[in-house]
């Protein structure tokens, strides 16, 4: 099963994404797409670091390339978080030409390939302010990517303030 | 506890005020109010300025304002869902907002997003 989440900044979106495989018994990874770069970047994975410690997730640092990843068919995984991921893609080289079909192809291999994936996701578009070049592109780039992901998923959940609003599929939990 | 949200203008005080019966004198504003009084008040809006008022102080101010003040109705802005600011103390006001609003929905028996003034009970009975 695949599960899309959603949500603004610091909305309950990892614990969520937590809960939900708690129920999974298995091998559980955690690809973790967020850059150690600055004070900032490195006190967000220590408290994510935290909140994980004792739920039995290995951690497979990826910041780039998902589709290179090789993971073992009965494990979940928590892919978080698919802004990070576009970020380094679009602007770690700045030469990847459309890092929405890489991003997606790679999501879509991990979901064909593993028994449970938990995507994390940001929405990004709701500020009302008018960006340029870069960030304009950011942002179109990262909704087009949650579209098509949205699509293939069995779910999709928004977060609101810790609290969990189905938008596709059951309620999971 | 009941939790008011939703993005700016979409008719969040219009409606705690119809349903919930309050008068302009049972809401305090958290852009200017004074921080005693919110143990007593019945209703805070704008709790996402008392979270920039306080800084820091904002997460346990909140759990102890859940538990002083358990019948408030609490209306703060959904602002967490755009880029994230250049200006740092922009970034940790915003973070900040995201974790006060997960304590007080955690704490509300009924969450209540607004959209176009249009009530969405996404925590509680729905009557």
């Amino acid at each position: 099963m695949t599960t899309l989440i959603t949500g603004g900044s610091k909305c309950g979106k990892s614990s969520f994404a937590e809960r939900i495989l708690e129920q999974f018994h298995g091998r559980k990874i955690y690809i973790a797409t967020m850059q150690p770069f600055g004070e900032e970047a490195f006190e967000a994975i220590e408290r994510h670091r935290k909140m994980r410690a004792g739920k039995g997730f290995e951690t497979v640092e990826k910041y780039t390339d998902i589709h290179e990843l090789s993971l073992p068919e009965d494990c979940a995984v928590l892919l978080e978080c698919l802004g990070n991921l576009c970020a380094n893609e679009m602007f770690s080289d700045g030469t990847v030409s459309d890092p929405a079909y890489k991003i997606v192809h790679g999501v879509k291999q991990l979901a064909n390939s593993v028994s449970e994936l938990v995507i994390v996701t940001n929405q990004v578009g709701s500020d009302g302010i008018t960006y340029t070049d870069g960030t304009a592109d950011y942002i179109r780039v990262l909704g087009c990517i949650n579209r098509r992901i949205a699509e293939f998923a069995d779910n999709v959940i928004e977060c609101v303030y810790g609290i969990p609003i189905v938008l596709k599929g059951e309620k999971i939990w | 506890m009941i939790m008011i949200t939703g993005g700016i203008h979409q008719g969040k005080t219009a409606y705690a005020m119809r349903k919930f019966g309050l008068a302009e004198s049972d809401i305090a504003d958290g852009a200017d109010c004074n921080f005693d009084a919110l143990k007593n008040v019945r209703c805070i809006l704008n709790y996402h300025d008392i979270v920039k008022r306080l800084g820091d102080r904002s997460v346990t101010f909140t759990e102890e304002l859940c538990r002083s003040n358990p019948d408030a109705v609490i209306i703060i802005n959904e602002i967490g869902c755009g880029i994230v600011p250049i200006e740092k103390s922009e970034r940790i006001w915003r973070e900040n907002v995201g974790r006060c609003g997960c304590i007080i929905a955690a704490n509300s028996e009924k969450v209540i997003r607004i959209v176009c003034g249009i009530p969405d009970i996404i925590k509680g009975e729905n009557e």
